[in-house]
């Protein structure tokens, strides 16, 4: 053994390693820097103004809403079916809507599925803004434009779920092996075509996992949707909380619960299929 | 632009390919070809070999317009490469079947739908998009499978597909195309070697029972030799040989290597 250690002592002695890279100054910048954001953040001055203490003044409040929450009402039931049905509705029209509005706009922001680069830009640009608009903001400025009820939250959603598949499905196209769009382009398909034989095949399970998730966000949004007038289970969920109902508003939560959970259960079904 | 018509039983014309002065120069800077001056008759079968960085991928990419060519001239059936605008360079990419190493296939959908990728060329963007394919297209599609012996596997997906079968499909999709002229960047260098010589076979059958002019690039010296009968060697974007299989020497071989 001791022999053996020392020819490996000497081959490394003799050994012409390159010097390692010298990076780590970068990542202790990263730590610092970090560190120097939180203590901004949590110092008095600068920061976020909160403090552990409002808790411990106020707990008690809280702890009779939760116990209220904990017995919900379930004689309620009936009045809510309707606006469960409702935001369910809203939930899968808009799902089906944006699908169908984001597989072209996906192809036509993806490098590898549009190399026209202003085009490219032009659609991108948009999409950003589309993007960067809250869902709620939306909802609350088509109440005022085509009035309350289940459009203005329709379309409030499909525009929030544009720009969710598209981002998310682009992305998938980009990460792709470009080889199939070759052998397209090599065959002499145009761009449209080459999309539709050779790139869709590959980027539809990323496009219908997408499609699943946003129907599953859409449920829960529909319910927040509802705060500015945009129909569903919202209306409702804003009509008890004004009056202080939390059981009953603890059943419609429990009902959202179990939407999203069979919802979960159904496009686990579905993707476990796809692969 | 086009000179020649397919024939009413469907055999088409072989292609020759005649380069005069041709250099490629990448956006990057990087010289691929320099001054490569080359004719190749209709009916031939060429391989191309060089090292990996020697051009070969470039030299074969010029041909059906993937790589523009940056100087010189380029003659491809009857299209001009350096002067041809885009719906021309399609239409002469419809009569120019391609194999990569890598297969190249969409792997989530059926072989038969990649085998009618094959016909793209001569079908409206519409029939694509609705997936709606000709009775006549598909025709062709199952004789092209029944041609490379895997006829058997048409409706299963790509993807399940061991790697000499995927190459099959390939080839199907290239002779889907009714081609004038099949190119083929490193066919084998993803397989084992008896796949590789069964996949080597189905290319000569296509130039000895099809007429069609093929060209191989390859990096393995005995298949050069065992298949085709020229072989042109490329060293830095510069041909260093050119001439029959019989002249092609070791030493020959050892100047292409370098």
């Amino acid at each position: 053994m001791s022999a053996r250690g020392a020819t490996v002592a000497r081959t490394i002695a003799t050994l012409d390693i390159p010097p390692r890279p010298r990076w780590q100054w970068k990542s202790w910048c990263a730590v610092g820097l970090v560190v120097i954001i939180t203590a901004i953040t949590l110092s008095p001055r600068w920061g976020v103004d909160f403090s552990l203490e409002a808790i411990a003044r106020n707990w008690q409040n809280g702890a009779e809403k939760i116990l209220q929450l904990l017995v919900p009402d379930w004689s309620f039931f009936p009045r809510t079916v309707p606006a469960l049905l409702e935001t369910l509705q809203m939930a899968v029209i808009a799902t089906a809507v944006a699908a169908v509005v984001s597989l072209p706009l996906s192809l036509a922001t993806a490098r590898l599925t549009n190399p026209n680069g202003y085009s490219r830009s032009l659609v991108r640009a948009l999409l950003n803004v589309i993007r960067s608009i809250p869902d709620l903001l939306y909802a609350a400025i088509l109440v005022a434009m085509v009035g309350v009820g289940a459009l203005p939250g329709i379309i409030a959603l499909v525009l929030f779920n544009v720009g969710i598949i598209v981002k998310m499905v682009s992305e998938s196209i980009e990460a792709n092996d470009p080889g199939a769009l070759e052998a397209g382009r090599a065959a002499g398909g145009n761009q449209v075509q080459i999309n539709r034989a050779s790139a869709l095949p590959d980027i539809m399970p990323s496009f219908i996992n997408q499609t699943l998730y946003v129907l599953e966000l859409n449920v829960r949004a529909s319910s927040v949707l509802g705060l500015v007038g945009a129909g569903g289970l919202g209306l409702l969920i804003d009509a008890v909380r004004t009056f202080y109902r939390y059981d009953q508003l603890s059943l419609i939560i429990l009902e959202i619960l179990i939407i999203v959970m069979a919802l979960d259960v159904l496009s686990n079904a579905v993707r476990r299929r796809l692969v | 632009m086009v000179v020649e018509h397919t024939s009413p039983t469907g055999a088409a014309s072989p292609w020759s390919v005649s380069m005069r002065d041709v250099t490629v120069r990448y956006a990057s800077g990087v010289v691929a070809l320099k001054n490569v001056s080359l004719d190749i008759r209709p009916g031939e079968m060429v391989s191309v070999v060089g090292l990996s960085g020697s051009g070969k991928s470039s030299l074969i990419r010029t041909i059906n317009g993937l790589v523009p060519i940056t100087s010189g001239s380029l003659r491809v059936g009857g299209y001009h490469l350096e002067s041809a605008r885009a719906g021309e360079l399609r239409r002469l990419r419809g009569e120019i079947g391609m194999i990569f190493q890598g297969f190249n296939l969409a792997k989530r959908t059926s072989v038969l739908n990649n085998v009618l990728v094959g016909r793209l060329a001569h079908t409206t963007t519409l029939r694509t998009l609705l997936g709606a394919y000709r009775a006549s297209d598909r025709e062709i599609a199952f004789e092209a499978l029944d041609r490379v012996g895997i006829l058997s596997k048409v409706w299963d997906r790509a993807s399940s597909l061991s790697g000499g079968q995927q190459q099959r499909v390939a080839i199907a999709r290239a002779l889907c195309q009714e081609p004038r002229l099949v190119l083929a960047d490193e066919p084998v260098a993803s397989l084992d070697p008896p796949t590789a010589h069964e996949v080597m076979d189905d290319l000569r059958r296509i130039n000895q029972d099809l007429g069609i002019t093929v060209i191989t690039n390859l990096h393995l010296i005995d298949l050069a030799r065992s298949y085709g009968t020229r072989i042109i060697g490329l060293r830095a974007g510069e041909v260093v040989f050119d001439g029959p299989v019989e002249s092609a020497s070791d030493s020959v071989f050892a100047k292409i290597y370098g």
